[in-house]
């Protein structure tokens, strides 16, 4: 009892003072909150305007004075979206261009991932040194000669043109991600499965295959991202029939500039499943550019 | 990954302890035995590396001195040498040189803008309350998940001369006549719109990644400063800052590689024909070598352009070996 009398009344006494305090910090924190929510808004405002655009009927879309929520909200323009030329096609184009890529990526890259990480060999450095520098050389300056090259062996136009490129853009990211993946498995899991008779194949398949299979994912999803978001190639090369459903954005805009109601919900169509995606893997992304830039 | 490995390790551990103890031969390594396998599984990655990323660029190199033209592309002509005649034609182009300042304007820019701003972000996340916190990180992944092309679509329906969201709602403020005002016609204008669409998909990833950083500032540090008597600005600069010193280093190295290559925003905003005060150098290359077919002049253009970034990329790469992530 008389410890709580004296816990109490050293409580009451402190009172004051840190009333003064937390009141001035509480001040602080409701200022910072509200910052931190118009921030937010700020931040989140164009996606809710395409959402919201993309539910207006035609004549709701093109007012003075847009409302902030759709009066009479439709499906109209998804339709139209669906229905346009070439949505289907391109869609199609879409998930067998990104499939493909992503397949290729993976398979190619995991064994350069695998030698980097689990091996020591003259080049090595030579090799990091290439993936590295190959993820910086701009789109743009390598556009001009892959045409020539493609055009040479017909392949502009086509589904496999753009497919090898595409691997060839998301196999650096693929190699250094996967590295890292590789390398968090401890060593000693392949030398304790070869100890216990595995073959090499079944260390490989039976250790190394399963303790990176979250990463495999990840990495997917990420060249999925990558390939799936990509237009400025394939616009180039490709004719309408052989887009991919990004390119098909593109041209709907410069087509019919004015009909935004199905423009924004083509847009919200094209997106979702990268926004989908994104928001899975989202932790491995930043973690990737930067990884070990702050190490305490 | 970290939670799954110790299963796997009692899975992988043979039952009973003996056997481990028991003489076993030296454990042989995984693949390690033979000099050969590691070549052999690097091989498929460099082929592809070197048929589509090291012969174009050898290739760009190649065209760029010389005449090399749609009748070249289609074969009714040769191509012809040029020698560095290419390169003598662009440097003498006052466009070129206008283009160069403005992306170098344009990249000096929004770096300092988002980078400032993507750490004001952070700092403020680390005041807020945890809904509050949790409300800007969803706002923020929100705006990373789109992609470029689409963000950029949205952008143009709000700037949109006569039914923009953006022109109304600046038309509110009293005295301020933005009436189907067009965001194109200053170019000053124009390039404001395109910083503040790249500043806005940038900020997400600057602020979640330095607020990353900011937690692993030890708080002891900033305790014991604090007892010290040094004030917040003081705990900043000489404890908080000094330890994300790296981390700003890197994605302000990234940052200048990315802005410098600006294409997309441009070319969504400007309808795929931008005009040339619209022009960044990666438009100008393209324009050239698709609008006007002329391949080799806009290879030229490209190979500068990723001249001009040498310098900033080497620093990338000898940061990330620096850091020790790369071996």
């Amino acid at each position: 009892m008389v410890a709580v009398d004296t816990s109490i009344s050293a409580a009451a006494r402190a009172v004051p003072r840190r009333a003064a305090g937390s009141r001035s910090r509480r001040a602080g924190t409701v200022i910072a909150n509200t910052v931190g929510i118009v921030f937010a808004a700020v931040m989140a405002f164009p996606a809710y305007w395409m959402i919201n655009t993309a539910f207006k009927p035609a004549n709701e879309v093109l007012l003075f004075e847009p409302n902030f929520v759709p009066e009479h909200p439709t499906l109209a323009n998804f339709v139209s979206a669906v229905k346009a030329p070439y949505f289907l096609t391109d869609l199609r184009n879409s998930l067998i261009i990104t499939l493909s890529s992503v397949a290729g990526a993976l398979v190619v890259g995991f064994l350069g991932a695998l030698a980097i990480a689990r091996f020591r060999f003259y080049g090595r450095r030579a090799l990091i040194m290439v993936i590295l520098t190959v993820q910086m050389i701009p789109l743009v300056a390598l556009i001009i000669p892959l045409f020539l090259l493609l055009n040479k062996f017909e392949l502009t136009d086509s589904l496999p043109g753009v497919i090898l490129v595409y691997v060839m853009l998301i196999l650096p990211y693929t190699v250094w991600t996967l590295r890292g993946f590789i390398h968090n498995v401890p060593r000693e899991l392949d030398e304790a499965a070869l100890v216990d008779g595995c073959s090499r194949w079944q260390t490989f398949t039976r250790v190394i295959l399963p303790l990176t299979a979250p990463g495999l994912v990840a990495t997917s999803i990420y060249g999925f991202i990558q390939a799936w978001n990509e237009f400025i190639i394939i616009n180039t090369f490709n004719s309408p029939e052989h887009e991919n459903l990004m390119a098909w954005l593109l041209s709907n805009q410069t087509n019919r500039a004015t009909f935004w109601g199905p423009l924004m919900a083509g847009a919200v169509i094209t997106s979702l499943p990268v926004v989908i995606f994104f928001l899975i893997i989202q932790k491995n992304i930043a973690a990737g550019l930067t990884a070990g830039a702050v190490k305490g | 990954m970290d939670v799954m490995a110790p299963a796997t390790v009692a899975d992988t551990t043979p039952p009973g302890g003996e056997q481990r103890s028991a003489p076993t031969p030296r454990p042989r390594k995984l693949f390690r035995r033979d000099r050969l396998t590691p070549y052999l599984l690097s091989l498929p990655s460099l082929v592809v590396l070197a048929a589509l990323l090291g012969y174009p660029l050898f290739q760009m190199v190649h065209i760029s001195l010389e005449k090399f033209e749609r009748a070249q592309l289609f074969g009714t002509r040769p191509s012809q040498w040029v020698g560095l005649g290419n390169y003598t034609r662009i440097l003498k182009d006052p466009l070129f040189w206008q283009v160069t300042r403005n992306t170098i304007v344009f990249t000096v820019v929004t770096v300092v803008i988002s980078v400032v701003g993507g750490l004001l972000v952070a700092l403020l996340m680390k005041q807020v309350s945890r809904w509050v916190r949790l409300t800007m990180i969803v706002a923020m992944m929100l705006v990373w998940a789109m992609p470029q092309l689409v963000a950029a679509q949205v952008f143009k329906w709000m700037i949109d001369a006569d039914f923009g969201v953006v022109n109304y709602m600046i038309d509110k403020i009293p005295g301020v006549d933005f009436f189907k005002h067009s965001w194109y016609l200053d170019p000053l204008q124009g390039w404001t719109v395109i910083t503040a669409l790249v500043v806005w998909g940038a900020i997400p990833f600057l602020a979640i990644t330095m607020h990353a950083g900011l937690t692993q500032v030890p708080r002891d540090l900033v305790e014991a400063a604090t007892v010290d008597g040094a004030n917040p600005w003081q705990v900043f600069v000489s404890v908080t800052l000094p330890i994300l010193r790296p981390l700003i280093v890197i994605v302000t190295t990234l940052s200048v590689i990315w802005d410098f290559q600006v294409f997309t925003q441009i070319w969504v905003l400007r309808d795929s024909k931008p005009e040339r005060e619209y022009y960044s150098l990666s438009i100008y290359s393209f324009t050239e070598a698709f609008g006007s077919g002329r391949y080799g002049l806009g290879s030229a253009i490209a190979l500068v352009t990723v001249l001009l970034m040498l310098g900033v990329m080497a620093f990338y790469i000898r940061q990330m070996f620096k850091i020790g992530d790369a071996d």
